[in-house]
């Protein structure tokens, strides 16, 4: 993920990995072997095992 | 003052009764709105100055009570405990009462009812036709207890059925009964209270859409507005512990710690007394914390509203309620669910409330013997108990009524109301409130209940029972009411502001022999899209009475449209006035004549100057010879 | 393809969602889903009038009145706000349907015969002028037909309430309070956008922009944005920018004991709940007249504790993230009450709050470490934490008194002075003391990200965030792995930020809240679908086509000539563009401790050097000189792709490029190469 390893576990969702991660902020653009994943599907999207995960983290803030 | 307990309750009641008792009678003056501004206050106070006078005041208490009910006759005066019935009395025939009956023993005949047919005096209340054939559940204490003094209200059994519930009865118990009694509601549109209460209860939760509880809140509906119904006005003005007692067996019921009493600003009297009745409650722990001395809480905050006819819709009232403007939405999600505030809500308007103390008290199934239809088998079923009318218009007794549902309309017009005075003849009879609908003659033997009222084309409303005699124009009774809707429409949807519009102006024009038979086609399809499509109830039943006078007195718009005539001679471009030979001369028209266009000399047949006249029927009224026709 | 396959491709079945037909068509909607949206899915039209999806399905207009079957049973309903909560079978042209928006229609064509939505709906449903004279007939195009559109997106999207419905009935109308027009309206539009008939005009007398109609749609597009995202988003309207103190501490970039660490274990005490819960009215206190994002706050009814305000109720406005960060964390504070109070004199007394809290943090640091004492402080008890003690000081500042003259004077003054009066060691405090080019820093932790490092330090007001905030783009998302990458980031975001100046506008509506589709378009970090608004309203605002390219180009002139500016004054040089080593990395083992893991292995993976056995200070010398390295290679790439030379100077060929190669610019910038040359 991120160009990092990220340890995988069965069922592991989109929501896990942004929780894990304490990827809090709200504006993240989030992409699965380069296809993209909508905001209100994490919960329900599994990483498989070897994906390459983006977790795009936009701006925000003066 | 101490708090009262589970247990001293009934001592309570019996301290009051013996306080009573030491007297040797009562004398019930009403001081319902009706009798007040007939002269009640005065009749209390002047009474208890010619008691103190005669040094008396020890020996006869004067109680004031709420609405008695036959307010025609006011001011009124009950003498306990034989129940001797004055009425319509002023200070110099309540002196004659003090001195004749108080002091010498002897009832005077004079201030007595009559009966109608004989002229003979009738003594004693329960013997009058009209309280004869009333059956009080509601009213129950109606003219009997102080509504300021809960001593009073107690002694008569206030608080006995909530007691009963937090002694007795789970929570469940009290639902229970209230199904089992079939009771539907007072407000108008009759949906079954237990269905209501029980809906509620679910959306409380916890469940899996809520998984927090999320606190309900019980609202009493006081916002009455239709022209000519005062039953919740009086039903507080004379009971208002029976409306806090069957919300505090509702909250108990549901599981809520707070209620709400929305009331309209136009109610005095009637919310002066509920906040007195609330804060004595309050010192005497019947409402806020340990009710009774248990663990239930409860408490009744009252809510005044600013007199919008919309905002008893139930929804235009939660918006008001939490200080928006008083306009409905959609109720595809219902206020059980998402009410006032968003939490789950239960409203109720004032004589539901007023019931249900007597329902947990007696039983569900001793209210659901009361009634037409068996409320066992299904609540929809039929329609249980009594229910409260204010009888006005063109009749003998106007007042205020409790009757079992499915009493005969005539029942209640010839037997309880004393018909059409003034020897005119019975023409229609408007229930339900401005939205409700005519009904004629031959509808007279219609049993009074939600299903049969609705199937003829009117409704149950909240009890407005309007009388009209024959020369009451159709038309132009239907432009009053949709007038009255046009004015009080908030105009939030299209069908409702819109339709009324329409309809206003084509009722119009009908009554200025301006329309065509084309319009009553156009106007039927406005009233269609107006009862499909409306926003709320307000415009889905504004045009029944359009579509009730269609259906019953069509001939009427029609010699309004196809001859240019007003049979009843009251659309003002249709009529004129004349005198006929019966005609003596005695020159008492011509005095009253706002425009003095009636010549003649004494003792000669006068004229009317049909140019001047602007057809106000002074003349008409102040004839003693009927000799002036409207044509 | 036919219907079945449309069938087919339904996810039916799927665990809560309910089986609906629409005219014989079939799909699952989710329990909630109203018939209007569910009819949509599926592009079947339903007509209305009063519906916009920014708003609160409003079931005014009865237009939308259709048909449906629930259990059997038949009814008609308002397909805008009726929630499918079972299996439902929607009929959008049966009789009955088509009967009532006849009926409707019929009422609206008598009171407003020539409004051309009406107009339209009427013809496509065969409806004819009506028999009867409306007595309210106005038969003007733009008449008003009392939807609500504007009363709702005033009071959902706007937050205003300014315009609303009086009276009833008949009498029902559109107006602001008492009939005036109210000094709350904001001029925003958003209610003449929103209108269907055209019965709201905005004049614009001073601007006169070529095409507001072009302005407007886009300026639309960002209130429907803020109506409807913004809840779900940054919650800019509801919490403000404070809703970062709790994500910058998650990221260990919230600045907290002079910047030494990014995060706090008494976070919750400062974080956003604490200010919402404070800012009792939240009503849009928008800092610019008719922005929809309105993110400043206030505290009302605050008790200072202490200065000439002290006891007095008096209104606060914010506080912002970075006064919470400046004058909360990295001074060590976490009481809210001394934060508000900080933020309140600081305004008062005219200090910038981020100077002061960053100057304070420094002067904090200073006293735990020796540099000062309480003598020297005249008294003061500088410890980290000590809000009472950074309120003393603030009130010094104002009254020009003892070590507040001193602290005021700024951070660059207080290194020279400690130095010199208090013998401060010279480079602990250049390494600790938190400015460049004389301006305190804002509050962000960029120690791992080498390109906000130089978003920072080469900013040429000094280093505010404002001109490039890269930290999640370097540090989280890895988009800059190379000099290039970074140097092209601070070329374009520098650049497009500067317009907003140039343009008097905020940035926040660039990217504090974000379109629906953001996510899908290529470089969603620059929020294409904003820029293209921003196209936009510099088009229609001066006429012709504007590009990014030309937006970019008019940034890059003025900030050019920031450049020759600074240059002219004797500044502007390499040295100018290099931050503290604060900002770059731990300056104390007790920082480097705090995070030997990242540390170490940052050792081992870029320096392929073993930490094992190394003392603290060798490991911290070893990882010093990478980052300056590292950073010194940033410099250069930037200055490459700004056509800049090696010091900083903008060359007469890039200044040639950009149309502005004045003599008397030339010849400041021939003249420090000059210099530069022979150094």
């Amino acid at each position: 993920m991120n160009d990092e390893p990220l340890p995988w576990r069965a069922g592991l969702t989109v929501a896990d990995v942004l929780r894990e991660r304490e990827f809090v902020f709200p504006l993240l653009v989030v992409s699965i072997d380069g296809v993209h994943v909508p905001r209100d599907a994490f919960a329900a999207t599994a990483v498989p095992d070897g994906a390459v995960v983006v977790v795009m983290h936009l701006m925000s803030g003066g | 003052m101490a708090r009262i307990h589970l247990k001293n309750l009934d001592a309570v009641g019996r301290k009051h009764q013996k306080l009573l008792a030491g007297y040797k009678g009562l004398l019930l003056v009403c001081t319902g709105t009706g009798c007040v501004s007939a002269g009640g206050f005065v009749i209390r106070d002047s009474l208890q100055a010619m008691l103190k006078k005669r040094r008396l005041d020890k020996k006869w208490l004067v109680v004031q009570t709420g609405c008695n009910g036959f307010c025609a006759m006011g001011p009124i005066l009950v003498v306990q405990p034989e129940g001797i019935f004055y009425e319509k009395l002023n200070e110099k025939s309540l002196e004659k009462v003090v001195e004749e009956h108080l002091v010498g023993g002897k009832p005077v005949k004079a201030s007595m009812h009559k009966d109608l047919a004989t002229g003979n005096p009738i003594p004693k209340m329960a013997q009058i036709p009209f309280f004869a054939k009333q059956q009080l559940v509601a009213l129950r204490n109606k003219g009997i207890v102080d509504p300021e003094n809960i001593e009073s209200a107690i002694a008569m059994g206030a608080y006995a059925g909530l007691r009963k519930a937090l002694t007795t009865m789970k929570p469940g118990d009290v639902l229970g009964e209230v199904v089992r009694s079939g009771i539907r509601g007072r407000g108008g549109a009759g949906f079954v209270t237990g269905v209501k209460w029980g809906a509620c209860i679910k959306a409380v939760g916890p469940s899996l859409e809520h998984p927090e509880r999320r606190p309900p809140v019980l609202v009493c509906n006081a916002d009455e507005g239709d022209p000519g119904a005062f039953m919740d006005r009086s039903i507080i003005e004379t009971d208002p512990h029976a409306v806090l007692e069957g919300m505090c067996l509702g909250a108990y019921a549901i599981g809520a710690s707070e209620g709400f009493i929305y009331i309209r600003k136009e109610y005095p009297l009637a919310i002066e007394r509920l906040e007195k009745a609330i804060a004595q409650a309050r010192e005497r722990g019947l409402l806020g914390r340990k009710i009774l001395g248990s663990d239930f809480a409860f408490d009744i905050k009252v809510h005044r509203g600013a007199g919008a006819f919309v905002c008893g819709e139930s929804t235009a009232l939660m918006a008001s309620m939490e200080g928006r403007v008083g306009e409905p939405r959609a109720k595809y999600v219902h206020n059980v669910e998402s009410g006032y505030m968003g939490r789950p809500t239960v409203l109720n308007n004032v004589e539901t409330w007023a019931n249900v103390p007597v329902i947990v008290e007696k039983g569900g199934a001793w209210f659901g013997s009361i009634g037409t239809g068996d409320v066992a088998k299904s609540p929809w079923n039929g329609s249980s108990g009594t229910k409260v009318f204010s009888l006005v218009g063109n009749i003998a007794n106007t007042g205020l009524v409790e009757v079992p549902m499915g009493i005969r309309l005539k029942e209640i017009i010839f037997d309880i109301g004393g018909g059409i005075p003034g020897g005119r003849e019975f023409k229609a009879v408007q229930t339900g409130g401005p939205s409700g609908g005519c009904l004629p003659q031959s509808m007279l033997d219609l049993p009074v209940d939600f299903d049969s009222l609705t199937k003829a084309g009117s409704m149950m409303g909240s009890g407005g029972m309007i009388v009209m005699d024959d020369r009451t124009c159709m038309v132009d009774v239907a432009k009053y009411f949709i007038d009255f809707l046009k004015d009080e429409s908030c105009g939030k949807c299209t069908p409702c502001r819109e339709g009324l519009i329409a309809v206003s102006e084509i009722l119009g024009a009908i009554t200025r022999g301006q329309a065509t038979e084309a319009l009553l086609g156009e106007l039927e399809g406005l009233c269609d899209t107006m009862a499909v499509s409306s926003l709320c109830q307000l415009g889905a039943t504004a045009p029944n009475p359009v579509l009730s006078t269609l259906k019953y007195f069509r001939d009427e718009y029609v010699a309004h449209i196809r001859n240019h005539k007003c049979p009843a001679g009251v659309c003002k471009s249709l009529i004129r006035y004349e005198i006929t030979p019966n005609c003596n001369g005695c020159h008492v028209c011509s005095r009253n004549c706002p425009t003095n266009c009636i010549a003649g000399e004494k003792k000669t047949l006068h004229v009317i100057d049909a140019n001047a006249c602007i057809k106000c029927g002074i003349c008409r009224d102040v004839c003693k010879f009927d000799a002036v026709r409207v044509g | 393809m036919g219907s079945a396959t449309t069938t087919e491709l339904a996810p039916s079945g799927v665990e809560g969602t309910i089986p609906v037909t629409v005219d014989g068509q079939a799909l699952e909607v989710k329990p909630g889903t109203t018939v209007l949206e569910a009819a949509r899915m599926l592009k079947i039209s339903i007509p209305t009038l009063c519906h916009h999806p920014a708003v609160e399905a409003y079931g005014a207009c009865r237009m939308c009145m259709t048909e449906i079957e629930v259990r059997g049973k038949k009814r008609m309903v308002t397909a805008c706000n009726f929630p499918i909560r079972e299996p439902t079978a929607i009929f959008t042209e049966s009789e009955a349907t088509k009967k009532q928006r006849r009926g409707v229609l019929s009422m609206m064509l008598a009171r407003w015969p020539k409004v051309p939505v009406i107009q339209s709906l009427a013809g496509r449903y065969g409806v004819q002028n009506p028999g009867y004279q409306h007595p309210l007939r106005n038969e003007a195009p733009d008449a008003c037909i009392l939807c609500g559109l504007c009363v709702k997106a005033c009071s959902e999207m706007v937050w205003e309430d300014v315009i609303a419905f009086a009276g009833r009935g008949a009498k029902r109308h559109v107006t602001m309070p008492f009939g005036k027009q109210s000094e709350r309206c904001t001029g925003c539009g958003t209610c003449a956008y929103i209108c269907p008939t055209g019965a709201i005009k905005v004049t614009d007398e001073k601007n006169n922009p070529v095409d507001p109609a072009r302005i407007r749609k886009y300026g639309f597009r960002l209130t429907k944005e803020m109506a409807t995202l913004d809840d779900s988003q940054c919650k800019m309207r509801r919490v403000g920018t404070a809703h970062l103190v709790e994500i910058m501490d998650a990221y260990d970039l919230l600045p907290t004991h002079n910047y030494k660490f990014g995060k706090h274990a008494r976070i919750a005490e400062i974080a956003s709940p604490v200010w919402t819960s404070l800012v009792r009215q939240n009503v849009p206190d928008g800092c610019w007249v008719g922005c929809q994002m309105s993110c400043a706050k206030a505290v009302d009814d605050f008790v200072p504790r202490t200065g000439p305000y002290q006891g007095k109720k008096v209104l606060v406005d914010g506080p912002e993230y970075e006064t919470v960060a400046s004058c909360g964390s990295n001074i060590g504070v976490f009481d809210p009450h001394d934060i508000i109070e900080l933020n309140f004199y600081c305004d008062t007394y005219g200090i910038d709050t981020i100077s002061f809290g960053t100057a304070c943090a420094f002067a904090m640091e200073c006293y735990e470490a020796g540099v000062l004492d309480k003598r020297k402080t005249g008294g003061l008890d500088l410890k980290f934490g000590n809000g009472p003690a950074a309120l003393e000081l603030l009130h010094h500042m104002s009254r020009g008194e003892g070590f507040g003259v001193i602290v005021g004077q700024g951070i660059r003054q207080m290194k020279r002075i400690f130095a010199e009066r208090f013998g401060g060691d010279p480079r602990f405090l250049q390494d600790i003391g938190m400015e460049a080019k004389g301006l305190e820093y804002s509050e962000y932790v960029t120690k791992e990200s080498l390109a906000q490092q130089a978003g920072y330090a080469m900013a040429q007001k000094g280093p505010q965030h404002d001109e490039a905030w890269l930290i999640f783009m370097d540090m989280v998302n890895k988009q800059l792995p190379t000099f290039e990458k970074k140097a092209e980031a601070l070329y374009y975001f520098p650049m497009w930020r500067t317009w907003f100046g140039l343009m008097g506008l905020c940035k926040l509506p660039w990217n504090d809240v974000e379109p629906e589709d953001n996510a899908t378009r290529p470089e969603p970090n620059k929020v294409p679908g904003h820029v293209e608004g921003y196209e936009n309203f510099v088009s229609g605002m001066m006429g012709g086509e504007y590009t990014i390219q030309d937006i970019l180009k008019m940034s890059e002139r003025v900030y050019n000539f920031q450049r020759v500016f600074s240059i002219r004054m004797g500044h502007g040089r390499r040295e100018d563009d290099r931050g503290p080593y604060r900002a770059m990395g731990p300056v104390t083992a007790e920082e480097y401790e705090s995070r030997a893991e990242r540390y170490d292995g940052q050792l081992k993976e870029l320096l392929k050097v073993d930490p094992a056995g190394r003392s603290t200070a060798e490991k911290m010398a070893l990882l010093r000189r990478y980052r300056e390295e590292q950073y010194e290679g940033v410099l250069d790439a930037v200055y490459k792709r700004r056509g800049w030379t090696r010091n900083g100077t903008p060359t007469p060929e890039t200044l040639k490029g950009l149309g502005i190669d004045y003599p008397w610019v030339v010849e400041v910038v021939k003249a420090r190469m000059a210099e530069e040359g022979s150094a």
